[in-house]
């Protein structure tokens, strides 16, 4: 009665201030200036230390700068805080993948894409390792669900056709690559592909 | 913000603070008044009881501060009604014992007043601070919001507040005039001064950022630091307001309030009601009269003189037209004008259904009434109908309908003199705006966000508001993915009166087209703002 609040005026939360830090801290891991991304998480983290997305920030610089055992700590604490936290485990899986151990790396980008499917740094991580192990199916399933939600994304549709073309689905393949050239005529790497996907598809028509 | 070093002088402006128990805050308070560009001032302390504070008074040693000092909690009317009887400025100013003016506050104000004769009140915007605060009284800032940013309209105000108290300032000769703060009240004080004040004079909205309030986040609560961005705080104002009942008495108050007339910017309406005798449903309408009507009225009630011997009622403002027993409706409206003094006339029966809480109701007729040109139009309520008809005319109009047809009924006499009647259309209500902004928020719940973005960019053509609008443009693009359009709204935001969300709206936008410059530049503009470097002059 006494007062309009001009309420849903956008980014008005309580955490304001906590989120301007982080996304600056963000900004700044994006150039390559870790010292001021690390003095702006580590005033999120005073703002808000319940909060995981800073760790991730710490994570993030630590790896670029080669310190894994750093990351791995700070990717565990963003993961202890928030136990649904996709990021963390996907830090945790390039961490794996990084001391090449691809069975431990392949369930954590599992567990990063059951909590987020659309992370695609876990989804792009779990691509490179499944053509690596040759294990596709689950791999396939995600790159799936995440189209669904990004029907246009050509770099996740390349990845599936890859995928199929392996999983000796070649007609799948096939589809797909036609439809990433109805978007971008001039794909290069797809019409390669297509013109593979197309040699195995008359080779079976022969046999 | 605009900080000028050179000092700026004029008219003198009394500042009046009210303090209660918060004298590490004051010191604050204080300071940043003696810490204005504009200097011609003076500022009168009130100890509105509590923790002493002359210890601080006096380490100002200012000649401008005056101090009373009392050890009884009186409340802020009357703490605001002793100021004012020692103020001499030509303007008044308020400062809450906790918040503080940025430099330019005054300066900004009485600059925007100069040379606009027909404004006799300005106000600026404000930053409402939530804050933790910790066991030494530290306040850590957690966001910093311009909650309420709303162009100046008469009919809104008289519904609702919508300026904020520290952001004002008035010519005192007017609050004079008006007759002073209620002290009666202990909730909406503000809102009884600018309410009085909306009487007499225009305002002028300057959008520009002046000052700070803080409103603390409850202790108790660590999930409300996630809670929506109008989510309660630990501000006394709030916590008042949980008394339910006595807010409404409040705010009923409030409502019934007419201050001494001439009223040279609003209307006075005559409501006449028509009944047959005194009885309860009478009361019961003149109860649902009194708690849904916010345009100022006088309400008639021609009735015989041993039913008005009995009326009781809680009811203010009723003038009660002694009639015969056996007076007609058609006599009685006759009686009751021959008293009126309002510049409009309305009719309403007994059994009128006056409708829903939140919906205007005689204000849906008399809104057109008062913005249609032509002498002979009238408006019948909405809900009017042949067996319960009411309608809103000007005095003059129905008084000379009455003089043409005395022997006619009324509706034949109002018909006969020329006067057409019609229900208005739902688009000449009052309080369009707000009616399309609660339109608006239903869209954005279900996540249409092309649509909300173009019914943003249609209130901002067509409406005030034009930085409040293009915000939530802005944020509606952002939301419908269209980030260049989105930088292209919210950037000219930021070019006249940026904030910490625009800014960051801005700056989320930027990254997505990959200016992380862009985005950087923007974001340490929010930091600072956040921070408080900006304010570095503060004790």
């Amino acid at each position: 009665m006494d007062i309009v609040k001009q309420t849903n005026i956008p980014e008005t939360g309580w955490t304001q201030h906590y989120d301007v830090l982080r996304e600056l801290g963000d900004c700044y891991v994006s150039v390559g200036e870790y010292d001021k991304a690390r003095e702006c998480y580590d005033e999120a983290v005073g703002l808000a230390p319940d909060e995981a997305a800073p760790y991730i920030g710490f994570g993030v610089i630590a790896m670029q700068t080669g310190e894994l055992a750093d990351a791995e700590t700070a990717f565990k604490v963003a993961r202890r805080l928030d136990p649904k936290c996709s990021k963390a485990y996907c830090g945790l899986a390039m961490i794996c993948q990084n001391r090449s151990d691809a069975a431990g790396a392949f369930d954590l980008y599992l567990k990063s894409l059951e909590t987020d499917s659309d992370n695609l740094t876990a989804l792009l991580g779990l691509f490179q390792l499944s053509c690596a192990m040759g294990s596709f199916s689950k791999v396939i399933y995600y790159l799936e669900i995440y189209l669904d939600a990004h029907p246009g994304d050509i770099t996740v549709m390349f990845c599936l056709a890859t995928l199929h073309l392996k999983d000796k689905q070649p007609h799948k393949a096939r589809e797909l690559l036609l439809n990433i050239l109805a978007l971008d005529a001039n794909n290069k790497d797809a019409s390669d592909l297509l013109e593979e996907a197309e040699h195995i598809l008359a080779q079976e028509c022969r046999s | 913000m605009t900080v000028n070093n050179r000092p700026k002088s004029g008219p003198l402006v009394s500042v009046l603070i009210s303090t209660y128990n918060r004298p590490g805050y004051v010191r604050q308070a204080v300071a940043s008044i003696l810490r204005q560009t504009y200097t011609n001032f003076e500022i009168i302390l009130v100890r509105d009881g509590g923790r002493p504070v002359g210890d601080i008074v006096g380490q100002f040693g200012d000649r401008r501060l005056i101090f009373i000092d009392r050890d009884t909690n009186r409340g802020l009317p009357y703490s605001f009604n002793e100021a004012l009887s020692r103020a001499k400025g030509r303007y008044v100013t308020y400062l809450g014992d906790d918040d503080i003016y940025y430099p330019n506050h005054i300066e900004v104000l009485v600059d925007a007043l100069k040379g606009r004769d027909q404004y006799g009140v300005a106000y600026s915007d404000l930053y409402k601070v939530n804050c933790r605060v910790t066991e030494d009284g530290r306040r850590v800032v957690l966001s910093k919001n311009v909650e309420i940013s709303r162009d100046f309209s008469r009919m809104t105000m008289l519904r609702f507040n919508h300026t904020l108290h520290v952001s004002l300032i008035h010519d005192r000769l007017l609050l004079e005039r008006a007759g002073g703060y209620n002290e009666d009240l202990n909730v909406l004080v503000d809102w009884d001064l600018t309410r009085k004040l909306v009487f007499y004079t225009d305002f002028l909205h300057v959008p520009t950022i002046t000052g700070e309030f803080y409103a603390p986040v409850p202790v108790d609560s660590e999930q409300t630091r996630y809670a929506t961005p109008a989510g309660d705080c630990d501000r006394i104002s709030v916590k008042r307001r949980a008394d339910v009942s006595e807010f409404i008495r409040n705010m009923l108050t409030i409502r019934s309030t007419r201050p001494p007339k001439p009223w040279p910017k609003v209307g006075d309406m005559s409501l006449i009601v028509l009944t047959e005798r005194l009885d309860y449903a009478t009361e019961e309408t003149l109860r649902d009269i009194w708690s849904h009507t916010f345009y100022p009225c006088r309400i008639y009630l021609p009735m015989p003189r041993e039913d008005l011997s009995r009326l009781r009622t809680v009811v203010p403002n009723i003038l009660g037209v002694p009639v015969s027993a056996d007076s007609s409706d058609t006599e009685k409206v006759d009686a009751a004008l021959e008293c009126c003094d309002g510049d409009y006339v309305a009719i309403v029966p007994r059994d009128f259904e006056v409708g829903s809480e939140d919906m205007p109701w005689i204000e849906s007729a008399l809104n057109p009434l008062m913005n249609c040109e032509d002498p002979n139009q009238a408006f019948e309520l909405p809900a009017s109908s042949s067996l319960c008809w009411s309608a809103v005319f000007r005095r003059e109009q129905l008084k000379r309908a009455r003089r043409l047809g005395p022997h006619l009924g009324l509706i034949e006499s109002v018909l006969s003199a020329g006067i057409r009647l019609r229900k208005p259309a739902v688009e000449e209500y009052p309080l369009q705006f707000d009616n399309l902004m609660t339109g608006a928020q239903e869209i954005e719940k279900m996540g249409d966000w092309a649509r909300v973005a173009e019914v943003f960019e249609y209130l901002e053509r067509n409406y005030q508001n034009e930085l409040w609008m293009k915000t939530r443009w802005a944020n509606a693009l952002y939301h419908a993915g269209r980030y260049e359009n989105a930088v292209r709204i919210v950037g000219q935001v930021n070019s006249k009166r940026p904030t910490v969300s625009t800014l960051l709206m801005e700056a989320r936008a930027r990254r997505k087209k990959e200016d992380i410059d862009g985005a950087i530049h923007l974001l340490e503009k929010a930091r600072q703002v956040l921070e408080g470097s900006e304010l570095a002059w503060t004790l």
